[in-house]
Order: structure tokens, then sequence, then C-alpha cells
């Protein structure tokens, strides 16, 4: 993965992860917010449902006060006052008395609780009522709840009782509400709200008992719970009923039990909040939440995409103006497009790499300037052996032709032949110099590297043995993997050779010289390791440094030519070596299969094979 | 100046005493208004899908009128049959007819269309025309034929091919709109003379407040009301006209007694009753506790039938009996009073531990009934009764009133009725221009003598 594409994926995530935490909160904060408000909005319902309930219950007081005070009940209390009433005269009373106060349940009851008229049961005159059972009822200010009995059933009604005095004897007049759907339907609700009342008439729930402004509720168990849990604690409960899947159906209901003048529960007024409002600006939210979210992390990763782009175009620029210059092309340069840290980073790599520049021009005209000034030392110390002998033998001649001119010939003639030798080692030594300046490129062909190396070892192993280094032993490990590659087999067993001469030299008091081969990652490697004096860690440094030696007859140009070939082949060598424990040279060198002119060159196995062994190379040893 | 004075007293004197007696006499003239609240769509008295009623009784009796009538002690007395005559087998009665009557299409009333107009309704009877008689032949003895004859059923009508009828009452159809409105003219040949009234309007199907309030405004001059209003109206100082107490109001059960710890049952609820309170709240005083089905100024003997409460007798008979279920108790919805009678004995039925349900649904276990009386004569009355309540037919051996007793004792062990109350059949109000407006003890009317004054 790019590093564009982890910062994308970094940044991408970041912004989507903070996005989506931003909008979960948000969308939380809000559902708390409006949960809060609808838990509001409810109790401010409930509230307003009992001010309501409170002002119904004021009206009945008001208008029951009115029937007390009207003449008919005057007439009637003074009646009782003077004794036993007629009951047929008072008969419709009631019933009249209700109509005009608009009242459902009106009953004069005279002090010792007999009904002497009834608007809701007519029939009932005469009996008691229920209410003095235990003696007249305490007069209460408020309205308050009241069990009626009718004639097909029970009822619940919201009642006032006021009592009328014109004699001994007192009139008790008792009106009332009936609590039934149509005492709801008159209730003043906001929209959205709607009252459900449970007549308390027997011990659990019964559905027939649930009665809304409409009538009987559907689904009334699933307001059971809330009930049966009033008819146990006898207080408050709020509960949220899911009328179907939609959750726009939901609504809280407020129970608030209804109790009567001895605390008994007569019934629950259940008040419904309707959570449609709320569940639609939820999800509007939620909705507008997720659209931003989506939005936002959408509109993040583009902007991490733009930005990743921009930030890591000059990084990418920078690595690679840092590939080229590992490539060593120190003349790149990176453009600067900004003054951040990485505009100051593009112009500090412009500036390391101008300065490597500099540098390595300075280092190229140090090293030209000291390898002329090395080339020139070496010349003038090579010439300078040769010249000395010559100056000598022809100061000697010149002083034989003057002090003995009789043995003039005799010197000329050996003077010329020193004079001869020496020209001849001038040659030499420019031979040299004219040689290593006109290295050849290689001529790549098939080549079995064991067998070029097994000839050089043969070669050696002749000389070794006609030699006074005959404690010097020479040693193959060969791994015949490392067989074919493509090479040019003279300048190879050139090299070779070089490094074998510099075993030798470096065991003059005899060791092993260890050739081996091995074949690994589909290259070839070759080391000549020696038992010898070893090297010194400034020496291994300078070691394939031309004209550079550590001999007192090299030229210093034998490793410059061993590492040019492994070069040209686009191979490596390099040593290890420390002072005591000998010294391996280690050539590792590709296939160079690719590098065959012709096809029959690569694929034939019969080509033909250089040989090497016979074949004499002089190699000075460097 | 003592001698000049005299025969101005005197002149004064005749004016006011004739003023006097010009307020108290009978006028002929003008339309009488009456609201009533049945709504009959046929006028045929043969019509037997029609109601019977008294008020329909009393509309029928403005257009026919029967050979024989009842008086209001029981007797019969001539109508258009001025006399009759019976065999001595109470088989065959020969009603001699009355000359010079006419229909109110001015054909006269003959013979053989009395007979043409009984078959119609009679077929169990052989009618024939003998000259200026009528002979029915019965297949057995009916020694109360004449009370038969006398009802409104066996009003004597002249139907024409056209649908047309015709009757020979007092007044005749003006216009007719079935079930809202009849108006009727005075018949001027009329043969028990000519009513006062030159006509009548009769506004059909009004509630009894649209009655009252028509009372009120002046816009009706004859109403229903009903027996318990009847009190209220006397106080108000109004004019009410009150039948007898022709009116059985009573407990009918749905099925006889299966056992005799449901008759027992029966009885103790009929002991639990406190006919008394209602008698005296629900119906305003009106009426007469029942004991039995008959009046007892019809039998004569109801008194020996108890209808006083007796709730220690109740719930010994209620403590005797190991169980009882809970009954229902019907009343018909559009009967305001019936259901505050239901509802009452219900009460008074939970004094005695007995458990009533009252209802305005049918199918009820007992029904608070109601049941006029549409004759004076009590035999006919008893069978009419029954019929009207679904009781068996009682069974008379003879026309006495011991046999009479012992139908009706028949019918009250059968404990399949509980009689309640008898009350006034019909109470009606009158403005204070209407004169002369009395009923009979059966609840008839006699418009035919009804006249407009003025108003005191």
């Amino acid at each position: 993965m790019t590093f564009r594409r982890k910062l994308l994926a970094v940044v991408a995530l970041t912004v989507s992860i903070s996005v989506a935490t931003i909008a979960w909160v948000v969308s939380d904060v809000a559902r708390r917010a409006f949960d809060r408000a609808g838990e509001e909005r409810t109790a401010a319902l409930v509230a307003q449902f009992q001010r309501e309930f409170h002002r119904r219950g004021e009206d009945v007081v008001r208008r029951v006060e009115a029937i007390a005070a009207s003449d008919d009940t005057t007439r009637m209390a003074l009646a009782v006052g003077r004794g036993s009433p007629d009951y047929g005269a008072y008969f419709n009373l009631a019933k009249s008395l209700g109509e005009s106060q608009q009242l459902d349940f009106v009953e004069l009851v005279d002090g010792q609780g007999t009904i002497i008229s009834s608007a809701q049961w007519p029939a009932k005159f005469g009996y008691k009522e229920n209410s003095f059972a235990g003696g007249p009822p305490a007069l209460a200010k408020d309205a308050f709840l009241k069990r009626e009995e009718l004639p097909d059933g029970v009822a619940l009604g919201l009642c006032a009782l006021r009592v009328l005095s014109l004699g001994d004897k007192p009139l008790y007049v008792i009106g009332g509400r009936k609590l039934d759907r149509d005492f709801l339907a008159t209730l003043d609700l906001p929209a959205g709200m709607r009252a459900v009342l449970y007549e308390n008439l027997g011990p659990g729930f019964s559905p027939q008992l649930l009665i809304d402004a409409s009538g009987n509720i559907s689904q009334p168990d699933k307001l059971a719970p809330i009930v049966q849990q009033v008819q146990q604690s006898g207080n408050e409960a709020s509960v949220t009923v899911h009328w179907s899947s939609n959750p726009r159906d939901d609504e809280i209901f407020q129970a608030i039990p209804l109790q009567g003048g001895n605390s008994q529960l007569l019934g629950i007024l259940l008040v419904g909040s309707s959570r449609r409002d709320y569940v639609e600006v939820n999800q509007r939210i939620r909705s507008a939440a997720l659209l931003i979210g989506g939005a936002g992390i959408l509109l993040s990763i583009l902007l991490s995409a733009w930005a990743a782009t921009r930030v890591i175009r000059p990084v990418e620029n920078l690595a690679a103006a840092a590939k080229e210059v590992g490539a060593g092309n120190l003349r790149v340069e990176v453009p600067v497009n900004s003054a951040d840290e990485l505009g100051q980073l593009a112009e500090a790599f412009n500036q390391m790499t101008r300065e490597l520049l500099e540098q390595k021009e300075r280092l190229v005209q140090t090293e030209r300037v000291a390898a002329w000034r090395e080339l020139a030392r070496r010349l003038a110390h090579e010439l300078k052996n040769p010249l000395f002998p010559l100056q000598l033998t022809v100061e000697n001649l010149i002083r034989a032709h003057r002090q003995s001119p009789e043995q003039f010939d005799d010197v000329l003639q050996e003077s010329s032949s020193t004079l001869l030798a020496e020209i001849a080692n001038l040659k030499k030594i420019i031979s040299r110099f004219s040689e290593f300046s006109a290295m050849p490129q290689p001529h790549f062909q098939r080549v079995q590297i064991n067998e070029v190396v097994a000839g050089t070892e043969r070669l050696f192993q002749a000389q070794l043995r006609s030699s006074e280094k005959t404690n010097i032993t020479c040693q193959l490990d060969l791994d015949p993997r490392a067989d074919f590659m493509a090479a040019d087999p003279e300048l190879l067993h050139r090299a070779i050779t070089n490094l074998v001469l510099n075993a030798i030299d470096a065991m003059p008091q005899g060791g092993t010289l260890t050739i081996r081969t091995r074949e690994e990652k589909n290259r070839v490697h070759v080391e000549i390791s020696d038992t010898g004096t070893g090297l010194q860690p400034e020496e291994c440094e300078r070691l394939f440094t031309p004209y550079y030696t550590n001999k007192q007859q090299g030229t210093g140009l034998g490793l410059a030519i061993v590492q040019s070939i492994v070069t040209d082949h686009g191979g490596s060598i390099n040593v290890r070596s420390a002072p005591g424990r000998g010294t391996t040279f280690h050539i590792e060198l590709p296939r160079n299969l690719d590098k065959l002119t012709t096809p029959g060159q690569q694929d034939s196995r019969h080509v033909k094979e250089s040989t090497v062994a016979a074949k004499s190379t002089s190699t000075d040893r460097g | 100046m003592r001698r000049s004075g005299w025969p101005l007293l005197v002149v004064i004197s005749v004016v006011l005493a004739h003023a006097a007696s010009a307020a108290t006499r009978p006028q002929y003239g003008g339309t009488l208004r009456v609201a009533t609240h049945i709504a009959p769509v046929s006028l045929d008295p043969a019509d037997t899908s029609q109601s019977d009623s008294i008020a329909r009784r009393n509309l029928l009796s403005l257009l026919y009128d029967t050979l024989v009538v009842m008086d209001n002690a029981g007797r019969i007395q001539p109508a258009l049959a001025s006399s009759w005559q019976v065999e001595s087998t109470n088989q065959r009665w020969q009603f001699f007819l009355r000359k010079d009557v006419e229909f109110q299409d001015s054909s006269p009333l003959r013979a053989d269309a009395i007979a043409a107009s009984l078959r119609s309704n009679n077929p169990g009877w052989t009618i024939y025309p003998t000259g200026n008689s009528v002979v029915i032949e019965c297949r057995t003895p009916e020694p109360n034929l004449p009370a038969e004859l006398a009802l409104s059923r066996n009003a004597i009508a002249k139907r024409t091919p056209m649908g047309t009828i015709f009757g020979t009452g007092p007044f005749q159809v003006a216009e007719w709109q079935p079930g809202k409105k009849l108006t009727l003219t005075a018949q001027e040949g009329y043969w028990g003379g000519r009513p006062f009234v030159d006509s009548i309007v009769i506004e059909l199907g009004k509630s009894s407040r649209d009655q009252m309030i028509a009372l009120d405004l002046g816009k009706a001059d004859v109403v229903e009301v009903g027996p318990e209003a009847a009190r209220r109206f006397a106080m108000q100082s109004r004019n009410v006209a009150s039948s007898a107490p022709a009116e059985l109001i009573a407990l009918v059960f749905t099925r006889s007694a299966e056992s005799a710890d449901q008759a027992r049952l029966r009885e103790a609820l009929a002991l639990s009753i406190d006919r008394a309170t209602i008698r005296n709240v629900l119906f305003q005083g009106q009426g007469d506790i029942a004991g039995g089905i008959l009046p007892e100024w019809m039998s004569g003997y109801e008194f020996v039938f108890p209808g006083d409460r007796d709730l220690q007798r109740a719930l010994q008979i209620r403590g005797d009996l190991r169980q009882a279920s809970a009954w229902s108790v019907g009343y018909d919805p559009a009967d305001p009073l019936a259901r505050l009678v239901a509802e009452r004995i219900s009460l008074n039925a939970r004094d005695a531990g007995l458990m009533l349900q009252p209802t305005g649904s049918p199918n009820a276990d007992m029904r608070v009934a109601r049941a006029a009386l549409p004759t004076t004569d009590p035999r006919l009355a008893l069978e009419s009764v029954a019929t009207g309540l679904g009781l068996t037919q009682p069974a008379s051996s003879g026309n006495s009133a011991e046999d009479l007793f012992k139908a009706e004792s028949v019918l009250l062990q059968t404990k399949q009725t509980i009689p309640l109350l008898h009350v006034p059949s019909a109470v009606y109000a009158t403005s204070p221009v209407v004169k002369s407006f009395v009923l009979d003890r059966d609840g008839a009317w006699h418009v035919s003598d009804v006249w407009l004054g003025t108003a005191p």
C-alpha cells in the first residue's frame, strides 16, 4: 500500500469516525432532548387535563349549588322540614333540576339518607342513598368521585354535595356528571391527546370497562398492565403503548387513579399523548444526521484524497528525486511549491543534491588530480629506477672514455648491455600502463565457471610444485549448481589469476589457497581465500584503488583490473580480511544469459568451452 | 223615582240571565283540533293489522256506529239497532234496525249492508238480513253477543268496489293523510243529531311533548295525556277528562311456572311489590291497586284478590327456597312509565332477596304490560285482557258473576301474570273553549256532544 493510500485511509477513517461520532452524538442529544421535551409535554398535558378535570368539578359544584338555591329545592326543603314529604309531588323534580343544570345525576336526599327524588334512577325514591350508609357524608367543598348505582349497572360520577337546612331536617342535594364517553368527548384536550377511562368496578382488568370518547377502545389489553399496576399501587403510573409496529402510533399513557371519598379506587384515568409528532421529528433529525453524516464522510473522503494528493505530491517528488540520487543522478531538483515543512524539506533536498553534486565534482576533480599525481609519482618512480642505471652507465662510459680509453670497448660492451636491459625495462613499464588503459570490453559467451576455476587451479598447481612455494596447498570447492553462465572466459580467467597470485603472494610462509564457487539466487559466487597475513581495514578500503599497492614491486593495477572486469560483467567484488586471519575476495556475478548474442548460444550446451587452463598469462600482482 | 227603577232592574236582570244562559248553552260551529299519538294508515274498523287502543276506538267512533253500545253501567243500549231479541239458547239473535239512517254517501242503511259489514269480521257467525232486521246465528250460545257487537271492530261500514269506506257516524272524512292528518266534517243528517262542531282536525302521530306544546300554544283543543299527568294538570287548573281505571298494568311472565318453586317465587315477587307507592308516586295517585285482572268497578269482587305488599311473607317464601335465578323484566322502550314501573319493581324485589334486571329487550323473562279493557262488559273484558296479555283464555261455564270470578281466579292461579294497577285508559286535556268533553268509564268519548265556547 502506498503512502498516499495509507494517508488517504487514515485521514478518511479519522474524519469518517469523527463525523459519525458527531452525527451519533447530535442524534443522541437530540433524542434525549426530545425525550425530555416529550415528557415535559406529557406532564404539561396531564396538568392541563387535571386543570380541565378540576374545572369540570368546579362547574359541577356551581350547578349543584344552583340547584340547592333554586325555588323548587327550597320548597322541597321546607316540606322536608315539616315532615315526611310527598314523594309523588317531587317525583320528577330531580330530573327537571338535572335537565335544567345539565347534570346527569341529581338526587335529593333527606337527613336519614332517604332519596326523595332521583334523576338518574327515578324509581329509587324512598330508598336509602348508598353514601349515607354510615350517616350523612362529610360536606366537601370540591367535587368528588362517586360510584352511582343505576338501574342498568354502576357508573362513575364527578359529583358535588350541598346541604339545605331550612328547618330541623336538612335536605341534601347530590349532583354530578357521569364519567362516560360523552364526558370524555366534552373535555377540551389539546391535539394529539385523548382521555381513556377505566371504571374500576371490580378486581382485575376487564376490557369492557375501558372507554374513551369514541366508545370502547381497540386492543384494550395493551393497557391492562398499567391499569393493574395502578390497581395494586394506587399511585400514578406511566407507560408507552405500542399499538402497532409503526412507532408513529405509539402513545404515552399517564394513569391517574381516581379515588372516592373513602380513598377507594373508583376509576383510573388514562391520559394518552400521541408520540407521532415526536417520532416524526426524531426520524427527520435522524435522517438529517445520517444524510449530513454520510455527506460529511463522502466529502471528507474527497477532501482527504485531495489533501493527500496535495500533501503527498511533494513527498513523491522527494522520493523520486531520492531514487534518482540513489541511482547516481545528482542533477535532479525537486520543485518547491510551498513554504511549509515539505517546502523546506524540498529546499533542503535540493540544497543537499547541489552540495552533493559540488562535492562529487570536487571529489572527482580531487581524485583526478590525485590520480594524475599518483600516476606521475608512479611513472616517475618506475621511470626513475631504470633511468638511474642508465645515467650511471652513461657516466661510466664517459669516465671510461676519458680515463681509460683502452678499456672503453669493454666498458662500452658491458654498458650497452646494461643500457639495453634498462631500456627494455622502460618499454615494459610503458606497456603495462598502456595495457591498463586499454582494457577490452567483455565478449560474452557460454562459460562453465567451474571449468574456468579448475583450469586456473591446474595452471598454478604446476607452478606451485615447480617453485620454492611448495608449502602452499590449493583446495577447490566447486558447486555443481554454479554451472553455465555468460561471461568473457579470458577476462574471467585473468581476474581469477590475479586474485590467486595475490593470495600466493600473501602467503610467503605457506598456507592454504581455497577457491570456492556456489550458486545462490541465480547468481554465481566465487571466493578466493588465503590464510596469509591479512590486511588492515584501511588497506581493505583502498585495495581496489588504481595504482595502490602495498608491495615493493607492484604497480597497483592488479586488483583495479579485477574490479574493472567484475564490474564489466555486472557483478561486484568485495574483500573480507583481518590481520593474521587471511583474506577472502568474494566475487558475485549475474548469470548474464540474456547477454548471449544468439539463441544458440543461450540454449545449446555444446558451445565452445573456453580453454584457459593451457594459456599462460603473465599477470602482474598488483 | 222608586217606580222608575224597577223596570231597569228587571231589564238588567233579564240581560244578565240571557248572557249567562248563552255562556252555558251549547253552540254549533267551530273546528275542534285534536292531537293524538296514534298514526293509523287505515280507517277500516275491520282492519286488524292496526293496533287496537282506546285512541283508535275513539277515532273510529267519529266515523262509524255499531248496532248497540255499552253504557257506563255495562248495559246494552240501542244504536243502529233500535231493538233486538234472542232465542232461549242464546244462539240466534235478531236486531231490528233504526229507520232513516244513512251512510255518509247518503245511501240508506239497509240490513244487507249491515250483514255484509258484520260478515267480514265474524266468519264464525251466520248473518243474514231479514226485512228491516239482521239475524245472527251462532254455533254456540253467545249470551254476550250484543257486547261483542258493541266493540268498535264490529262497527258498521260500507265498502265500495273502489275501496272507499263509508260509515254512519256523526262525521265524515273531508281530508285524509294516512298517519299524519285527518279532517272530518259534521254529518248534517246524523241520526243521533248533528254534532255541535262543524269539523274536526286530528293531527296524528304527535308525541306527548308535541301535544302539550300544541295545547299550551293554543294549536290544539284536545290532547292525550298520561294518567300520571292528570294530577299535575288538575293542579294547574286545566280541564282534564279521565276514564275509569280501565287499563290493567301487570307483570306477565313469558312462560308458565314450570315448578312449584317457580310459582312460589312468583308469589314472593307479587307480595314484594309496593303497588301503593307505584300508584301514588309513579302514577301520581291515579288508578287503583290491582289484585285482580278486572277492576273492582267492573267485577265487584276484585277486593278478594290481595294487592297489598307483604314483605315479610315474601321474605319468608324466599327464605324457604334454596336459590332463585335472576330475572329480567322487560318494558316497552317507548313507554317511560312502564320502565319506571319495571325499575321500581326491581327495587321492591331486591328487598325480598329477588334479583330483577330491567331491560328494554323483548326477550325478557317477564314484561310490564298494559291491557286496556275494550268494553264495560266484564266477561268480554276478561277475555280481551287475557288475549292481550297472552294468557290462556278463561274457561267460563256460565255468565254469572260467580262464573266470572272462578274464571279470573283460575287465570291468576297460573301465576303467569301479576296484576299491578288499574289506571285510566284514557285521559284527555282540553283547552278552556272545549265544552261538554266527557268520557265513558271505558274511555270512549262523545265528540258529537262537544261544543266550542269561549275562554273564561
